[in-house]
């Protein structure tokens, strides 16, 4: 029996000492590479019927569906810089907010430092108070997403783009309906080298976005 | 890898266990190294064969050419597939380095034949039935989905052994094998492979 207990034992701890070369993909990845971008957009939306749009002159920062406040830093001037370009490549023209634009652009950094779920609809339910709808000129009006961008589980911070129709506000019941939504997450991705090609990926991918 | 350890310390347990009433018989261990080959739906999640495999087990020879036992074994494969964007058909693309990362730990009920009764090279045949351990996880970027299940396995295998001492019957062992493991699951019907193995036979006194 104690020549069983020694081979048994030996093996096992072969095994266990093979079990632990396993293969960890994430000491496989680049910075680059842990980084995902999902977008979703509202299909039934026709994306060619808006001729104009506005950018929100800063970014928030939400950390545990808390809003912390607004910033203008190097990033997130990248950020609103890069989403102007590409929108009038695209055919749309930037105008200010005061002269009633058909598309608004509102932009967050989202932040949890817990390990739980990230949940979209759990973001939204706060979202009057991250982006006043009196802002865009739609006092008391509400926001809406028929969509949830998805459920993760994170442990960093996201880079998240909403464009929000106002053309149609009303003739939505009163709501500033999102009819896209870009989402950046993974390793630096509020790194300010990194801000062009992250949005410049979710727009990439999103090509029915055009007039 | 805490499920892992719980599935190694099973198999390790059941082997020892169920072979202790036969402990005053010549039983025989033996430990292999192996290299499986994805086939089948497999290769959709997986191509890349997986190098790093050990079986390890216990048989109680019925007669001078039968012998039935119990085995454990593990299997890593791994693959990383280029950045590529994903749509879900419904307004929703996710741009992502997509890596499928799988182990497999399969505990077999086993019966080894070999062919003619005596000699130096005397080649087997072999069958095996039990449970596969499974642990499976996909990774978008640095965002992974992980799952541990358990599944129905065989294995069927045929090689050669070759006998080191007249006065005993160590030996080596080499030869291939076919696993069977349906799956059924996130679009992988079955994580079936070719095997092939070499290893050691010790009659334990």
């Amino acid at each position: 029996m104690s020549k069983i207990t020694w081979l048994s034992g030996g093996a096992l701890l072969a095994i266990l000492s093979f079990s632990s070369c396993k293969k960890d993909p994430l000491n496989n990845l680049s910075n680059d590479e842990s980084r995902i971008y999902v977008t979703n957009y509202d299909t039934t939306a026709n994306f060619s019927s808006y001729k104009t749009f506005s950018i929100a002159d800063s970014v928030d920062v939400i950390q545990d569906n808390q809003l912390l406040g607004k910033e203008l830093g190097s990033f997130d001037t990248a950020v609103i810089s890069t989403i102007s370009q590409l929108m009038q490549q695209r055919g749309y023209q930037l105008v200010s907010r005061e002269t009633s634009p058909d598309l608004a652009f509102n932009i967050s950094k989202v932040i949890s430092t817990s390990t739980g779920i990230f949940s979209y609809p759990d973001y939204w339910d706060f979202y009057g108070s991250y982006y006043d709808p009196y802002y865009w000129g739609y006092p008391g009006y509400g926001y809406y997403s028929p969509y949830a961008v998805g459920v993760y589980t994170i442990q960093t911070g996201g880079l998240e783009i909403d464009l929000l129709d106002l053309k149609n506000a009303a003739t939505h019941g009163n709501k500033l309906t999102a009819i896209w939504t870009g989402l950046a997450r993974g390793e630096q991705v509020f790194k300010t080298a990194n801000a062009s090609a992250e949005v410049g990926a979710l727009f990439s991918q999103s090509t029915y976005l055009k007039n | 890898m805490r499920s892992l350890l719980k599935y190694f310390i099973i198999g390790v347990i059941i082997i020892m266990t169920g072979t202790a009433a036969h402990a005053q018989h010549e039983l025989q261990f033996n430990l292999d190294y192996n290299v499986n080959i994805p086939t089948g739906s497999f290769r959709d999640f997986v191509t890349h064969p997986a190098y790093k495999g050990f079986t390890a087990g216990l048989a109680y020879p019925v007669n001078d050419q039968l012998s039935v036992g119990l085995s454990f074994g593990y299997n890593d494969y791994y693959q990383k597939y280029p950045r590529d964007v994903y749509n879900d058909g419904h307004g929703s693309d996710i741009s992502a380095v997509l890596s499928n990362s799988i182990q497999q730990l399969p505990l077999l009920v086993t019966a080894n034949y070999a062919l003619i009764k005596e000699g130096i090279v005397r080649p087997y045949v072999g069958a095996g039935a039990g449970l596969n351990f499974v642990s499976f996880d996909q990774y978008l970027g640095e965002f992974d989905d992980p799952h541990s299940m358990t599944r129905f396995a065989m294995r069927g295998e045929v090689g050669i052994l070759i006998s080191l001492s007249n006065y005993s019957s160590t030996a080596l062992k080499i030869g291939g094998s076919y696993n069977y493991s349906p799956f059924n699951m996130y679009g992988v019907k079955n994580l079936d492979t070719w095997g092939l193995q070499a290893g050691i036979r010790i009659p334990l006194h």
